[in-house]
C-alpha cells in the first residue's frame, strides 16, 4: 500500500489549488480524479464570474468577504481573468427582491464600485429600475487548468495525479485513511481531502459521515456568439428570475444563464437522484456522480426559453445566437437558500487521520483552504 | 408532425378557486400549447384560493411534457386584474395569452384562431362569445363606452392574445393597470374582437369575493377611466345656471307685481347665486381631481408569496 502526506479528491480548482499548495510545501501529494482531464465539471462550467458581492445584495456578509477574495484572486491570476468588457448590473422593475435604490445603498455599505447609469440605455422601456456599471470580471477556466497542470508539473517528485479512477471503498484505520480505487490499488494517508463538490456526499457516505444539507440543480451554461454591440458588455438582471449573459472568461462566447430555466432538474435528496441517470448508460447513479456534461442523457437545451427572457428585458442592438450548451451539477447548500448566500464550507471530519470536506461556494473563495491546509 | 409555430407563447391563466375546473382547463391548455407551439409556457396565478386548486395545477402540470408551467402564488386576494398583471410581467412570450377564467365555454380551435388573427398585425385580439350580454354588463359598456375617449368598444371576453409590442408599451406607460381591457383599447394599437359561439351558459361567478371585487372594479374604472364624474358635475352646473337665472328673474317678478315679505328677494336672489357658484366651483374642483388621479396614479404593486416552476 503506498502513503501519502496528503491524498486530495477531485481535479476542480479546489482540488488542484490544494495539491499545489501541499507540494509546495513539500509534501508528497496525490491527486484522484474520476474524469480523464482536470476542470471538466463545475470550475469550467459556470458563469465564469470573480464575484465581488454584487450578486448578493441580500447578504451583506458575503458581499464584504468577496470583495477582498475578489482583490487577491485578480493579483493571483491576472494571466486568467477578462477585465476588457463592462459588466452592468440592472434591478428588474418587477418581480426583483430588490430595487434600483436598494442596489445602491446596498454596494455602498459593501463599499464595491457601482456608478449609476440611464436603464433606458440597454433595456426595454420600462423593464428595469436601475442600471449599474460596475467592477466585475470573469476568469478564462482553461487559461487556469493550464496554469495549473503547469505548476505541478514543477513538482513531478511530490505529486502523482491520477485521472480515470473511481474509488471504490474508504476504510478509516488507527492512524491513516485507506483508498481503495477501480483500478485495484490501494492508497493511505493522514491527511484526506475531500474536494468532489458536486459528488461530496458520496464520499462522505462512503465513510458514514454526516452529509452536507444540500439540494442539486442540474444546469445548463449556454455558450453564444454576439454581434458587436454585445461584445464588451455583460449584463446581469437581478434579484429574482432574470437572466445574464457576459463575456464566458477569454474566449469569444458570452454565457447566457437564467435563475428559471439553467437549472433543468432539481433533486432534494442528499444524494444526487435524477431519472436521467438511468438513462446514462451506466457512467452515472446515486452513488457515483458522473460528468453532466459528457452525458448521453444531458437534456435539451432551454434556449428559447433564456433567449426569450433575455429579449424581453434587452433592447433589440444586442444581438446573440445559440453556439453550445453546457452541463454541471450544482450542490446548494440549504442554509443559505433564503439569503442567497454562498459559503464555501469546509468541515473537519476526524484529526489524525484528518479527514476534511470542503464544498465552495465560488471560485475565488479557494483561499479559505489555506488554513486547514496549513495545519494538520 | 405538423408545422409547429415558431413564436414562443405564454398563456397566463388566472385561478381563484376554481377547483372543479381547472383540471380539465389546464389538461387543454397543455395540450394545446404543445401541440401548436414548438416552445411555450403556462403560468397559473393563484390568487389564494382557499381550495384544492393549487394542488391540482401541481399534479396536472406533471403531464407537461415540451411546455413549462408555473405557479405564482399572490400572497392574499388581489382581484382579477392585479393578479392578471402579475402574470403577465412574469411572461416571456412573444405572445401571450390571457384567460381571465377557466370555465372556458368555447370550441378550443377559437384560442388558435384568435393567434393566428393576430398574427395578421393585431396588437390585442380578443375572443368574446355571441351570448347576449348580461343586462348589468350592458349597461356598463354602454356608460364607459359613452364617457371615455377611446378607440374601439370593449365588451365581456373571455380571453385575448397580446403581442410583446403592446406589452412593451403598457409597461413603459408605467401607469396603473387597474382595468386592462381599458388601457388595452386605449394603447393605439391595433386591436380586434372575434366572436364565437359558446357551447354553453356564460360564465357565472359564484365566489362572493370575486363578485364583490367586480362590482368595486367596475365602480374604480368608470371614475378612473371615464369622465362621467366630470361629465355629471358639469351637467348639474349648468342645470344650476338655469334653475339660478329663472329664480333670479322669478324673485325679481315677485317683488315687482306683489308685494313679498321684506328680506325674501334678497334671501332667494343670494341661494340661487350661492349654489350657482358653488356647483361651479365643485366643477373646477372635480376637474382638478380628475388630473390628479392621473398624474399620481402609476402603477400599483402586487405581492407574491413565491413562484414555482413546476415541470422540468
Ligand atoms: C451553474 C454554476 C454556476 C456557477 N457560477 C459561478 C460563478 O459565476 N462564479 C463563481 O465563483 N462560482 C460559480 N459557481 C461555483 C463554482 O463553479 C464552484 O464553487 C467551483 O467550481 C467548485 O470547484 P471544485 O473544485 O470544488 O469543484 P469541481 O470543479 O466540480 O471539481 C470537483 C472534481 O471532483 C471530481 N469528482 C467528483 N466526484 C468524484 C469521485 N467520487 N471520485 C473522484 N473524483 C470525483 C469531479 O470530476 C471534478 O473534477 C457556479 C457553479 C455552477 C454549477
Amino acid at each position: 500500500m503506498k502513503r501519502f502526506d496528503r491524498i486530495i479528491i477531485g481535479a476542480g480548482l479546489y482540488g488542484l489549488y490544494s495539491a499545489l499548495f501541499c507540494c509546495q510545501r513539500g509534501q508528497n501529494v496525490l491527486l484522484l480524479e474520476c474524469d480523464p482531464t482536470p476542470f471538466r465539471r463545475a470550475t469550467y462550467i459556470n458563469q465564469a464570474r470573480v464575484h465581488q458581492g454584487y450578486h448578493y445584495p441580500r447578504s451583506i456578509s458575503t458581499a464584504m468577504k468577496s470583495a477582498g477574495y475578489f482583490e487577491r484572486f485578480n493579483k493571483d491570476y491576472a494571466f486568467c481573468v477578462n477585465r476588457g468588457f463592462d459588466q452592468i448590473y440592472a434591478t428588474s422593475s418587477r418581480y426583483s427582491w430588490t430595487d434600483g435604490r436598494q442596489f445602491k445603498d446596498f454596494c455602498r455599505a459593501a463599499n464595491i464600485p457601482c456608478e449609476e447609469l440611464h436603464p433606458k440605455r440597454f433595456f426595454n422601456e420600462g423593464m428595469c429600475d436601475g442600471a449599474f456599471l460596475t467592477r466585475e470580471y470573469t476568469y478564462d477556466a482553461n487559461i487556469l487548468k493550464n496554469y495549473f497542470v503547469e505548476q505541478l508539473s514543477k513538482y513531478q517528485t511530490n505529486v502523482e495525479i491520477k485521472y480515470g479512477v473511481n474509488i471504490n471503498r474508504i476504510e478509516k484505520s488507527q492512524d491513516v485513511y485507506q483508498i481503495y480505487t477501480s483500478d485495484s490499488e490501494k492508497y493511505c494517508t493522514g491527511f484526506l481531502l475531500n474536494a468532489t463538490y458536486a459528488g461530496t456526499n458520496q464520499i462522505l457516505d462512503l465513510l458514514g459521515y454526516e452529509k452536507f444539507g444540500i439540494k442539486y440543480e442540474l444546469c445548463e451554461i449556454i455558450l453564444c456568439e454576439v454581434n458587436e454591440k454585445l461584445k464588451g458588455i455583460g449584463f446581469t438582471v437581478m434579484d429574482g428570475p432574470f437572466f445574464s449573459i457576459m463575456p464566458f472568461g477569454k474566449t469569444e462566447y458570452h454565457s447566457l444563464t437564467s435563475v428559471t430555466f439553467t437549472p433543468h432538474m432539481t433533486c432534494h435528496d442528499s444524494i444526487p437522484r435524477f431519472t436521467c441517470q438511468d438513462r446514462s448508460g451506466g457512467s452515472c447513479s446515486t452513488f457515483r456522480l458522473g460528468n453532466c456534461n459528457d452525458c448521453v442523457a444531458k437534456p435539451a437545451t432551454a434556449f428559447p426559453y433564456m433567449a426569450n427572457l433575455a429579449r424581453k428585458y434587452m433592447r433589440e442592438e444586442y444581438g446573440f445566437e445559440y453556439r453550445s450548451s453546457l452541463f454541471s451539477m450544482k450542490p446548494i447548500l440549504m442554509s443559505s437558500e433564503i439569503d442567497d448566500s454562498r459559503p464555501t464550507v469546509i468541515r473537519t471530519y476526524s484529526n489524525n487521520p484528518t479527514f476534511i470536506s470542503v464544498l465552495s461556494g465560488k471560485i475565488n473563495t479557494v483561499y479559505d483552504l489555506d488554513e486547514v491546509l496549513g495545519d494538520g | 408532425m405538423a408545422n409547429k409555430e415558431k413564436n414562443f407563447t405564454s398563456a397566463v391563466i388566472y385561478v381563484h378557486n376554481a377547483q372543479n375546473y381547472i383540471e380539465d382547463f389546464l389538461r387543454m391548455i397543455i395540450d394545446v400549447m404543445e401541440t401548436n407551439f414548438e416552445h411555450s409556457e403556462i403560468i397559473c396565478v393563484n390568487d389564494a384560493s382557499d381550495d384544492n386548486s393549487y394542488e391540482i395545477v401541481k399534479k396536472i402540470s406533471s403531464v407537461a411534457r415540451a411546455t413549462s408551467v408555473s405557479i405564482i402564488n399572490m400572497s392574499y386576494f388581489h382581484g382579477l386584474e392585479l393578479a392578471m398583471n402579475a402574470g403577465v410581467d412574469l411572461s416571456i412570450g412573444d405572445f401571450v395569452f390571457e384567460f381571465d377564467h377557466v370555465d372556458l365555454e368555447c370550441d378550443r380551435n377559437v384560442i388558435m384562431d384568435i393567434y393566428y388573427h393576430a398574427l395578421k398585425g393585431y396588437d390585442i385580439v380578443s375572443a368574446s362569445p355571441t351570448q347576449k350580454e348580461k343586462f348589468t354588463s350592458k349597461l356598463f359598456y354602454g356608460v364607459f363606452d359613452k364617457f371615455t375617449n377611446m378607440y374601439g368598444r370593449m365588451g365581456t371576453e373571455s380571453f385575448r392574445v397580446l403581442s410583446r409590442r403592446v406589452i412593451n408599451r403598457i409597461s413603459s406607460m408605467n401607469k396603473s393597470v387597474p382595468y386592462r381591457k381599458a388601457v388595452y383599447s386605449n394603447c393605439g394599437l391595433k386591436t380586434d374582437n372575434i366572436k364565437y359561439e359558446a357551447k354553453k351558459s356564460n360564465h357565472l361567478i359564484s365566489d362572493r369575493k370575486e363578485k364583490n371585487y367586480r362590482l368595486g372594479l367596475a365602480m374604480d374604472s368608470l371614475i378612473l377611466f371615464t369622465d362621467v364624474g366630470y361629465r355629471f358635475s358639469m351637467l348639474m352646473t349648468v342645470v344650476m345656471m338655469f334653475v339660478s337665472i329663472f329664480m333670479v328673474v322669478y324673485s325679481v317678478v315677485v317683488y315687482l307685481t306683489s308685494h313679498p315679505v321684506a328680506g325674501w328677494t334678497t334671501t332667494i336672489l343670494f341661494l340661487s347665486i350661492a349654489l350657482f357658484g358653488l356647483f361651479g366651483v365643485l366643477t373646477i374642483i372635480i376637474k382638478y381631481l380628475q388630473l390628479l388621479v392621473d398624474l399620481v396614479f402609476r402603477r400599483k404593486h402586487y405581492n407574491f408569496e413565491s413562484i414555482e416552476k413546476l415541470t422540468k
